[in-house]
């Protein structure tokens, strides 16, 4: 498995454990009665809380696996050549993380599906206003529909590493 | 019928004769990824002209020693 299909796994793992967390934290509060369920500055503050997290801790995954990477290499380097040649691992670091052509490609496509379900989360969002649900339903459905699209981007990103894209 | 056009390669056989060349190595040369050229040689991924000059340029030979096609009819 490359580094590039680890690393989306890592961001598919991060994405739903935050939104895991998000939910646990969110109901137990609505339950425990420290937050009314129509109260919108609560949604409002969790979620923009919880996409600081999530800004923060994807940061953190991507520093620790360019860690983990250069770890990897030297070790390996150090294992089968007995010494660690400092500018050999850079040279094989800056490899694996190269972002060529069909990287792009696999982005663009993985992006343009991630969006979609993000669209069709609005639109949810906006018929459960249309149907008269409380106005917090319709900001977890928004919530919710950016956070799947991101992980089915992922999910689609994978898919296309493993399979094969082609042109056009 | 419809005629699919499937596009072959050489980079196994070129690799061979080029003093076993590893996938890394032509990655380096041709300025892609190893995953991009492994998919490549596997004929999971079509490159774009300019890669498939840069993988023909690091071998030394003409695009059309690299890459080959086939027109395959396929029934509907």
């Amino acid at each position: 498995m490359s580094y590039k299909e680890k690393r989306t796994i890592a961001s598919i793992v991060t994405m739903l454990s935050i939104v895991t967390a998000y939910y646990v934290y969110a109901f137990n509060k609505v339950q425990a009665g420290l937050a009314a369920p129509d109260d919108m500055k609560f949604w409002a503050t969790t979620i923009l809380t919880f996409i600081g997290i999530a800004i923060v801790a994807s940061i953190v995954i991507q520093i620790i696996f360019h860690i983990l990477l250069s770890i990897g290499i030297a070790a390996k380097s150090q294992l089968q050549n007995g010494k660690c040649d400092e500018k050999e691992v850079e040279r094989e670091i800056n490899q694996e993380m190269i972002e060529d052509e069909m990287d792009q490609l696999i982005e663009l496509k993985a992006m343009r599906i991630g969006f979609a379900m993000a669209g069709i989360g609005f639109v949810a969002a906006l018929v459960s206003v249309v149907l008269d649900y409380a106005p917090a339903i319709m900001l977890n459905i928004l919530f919710l529909s950016f956070i799947v699209g991101s992980m089915i981007e992922s999910v689609t990103q994978l898919y296309f590493y493993r399979r094969g894209i082609r042109n056009g | 019928m419809v005629k699919k056009l499937e596009i072959k390669n050489n980079i196994r056989t070129l690799r061979f004769f080029a003093d076993e060349m590893t996938q890394q190595q032509l990655a380096e040369k041709a300025g892609a990824s190893r995953q991009t050229i492994l998919a490549v040689e596997a004929g999971k991924y079509a490159p774009s002209l300019e890669l498939a000059f840069r993988i023909a340029d690091a071998f030394g030979v003409t695009i059309g020693e690299v890459f080959d096609y086939e027109i395959k009819e396929i029934k509907k």
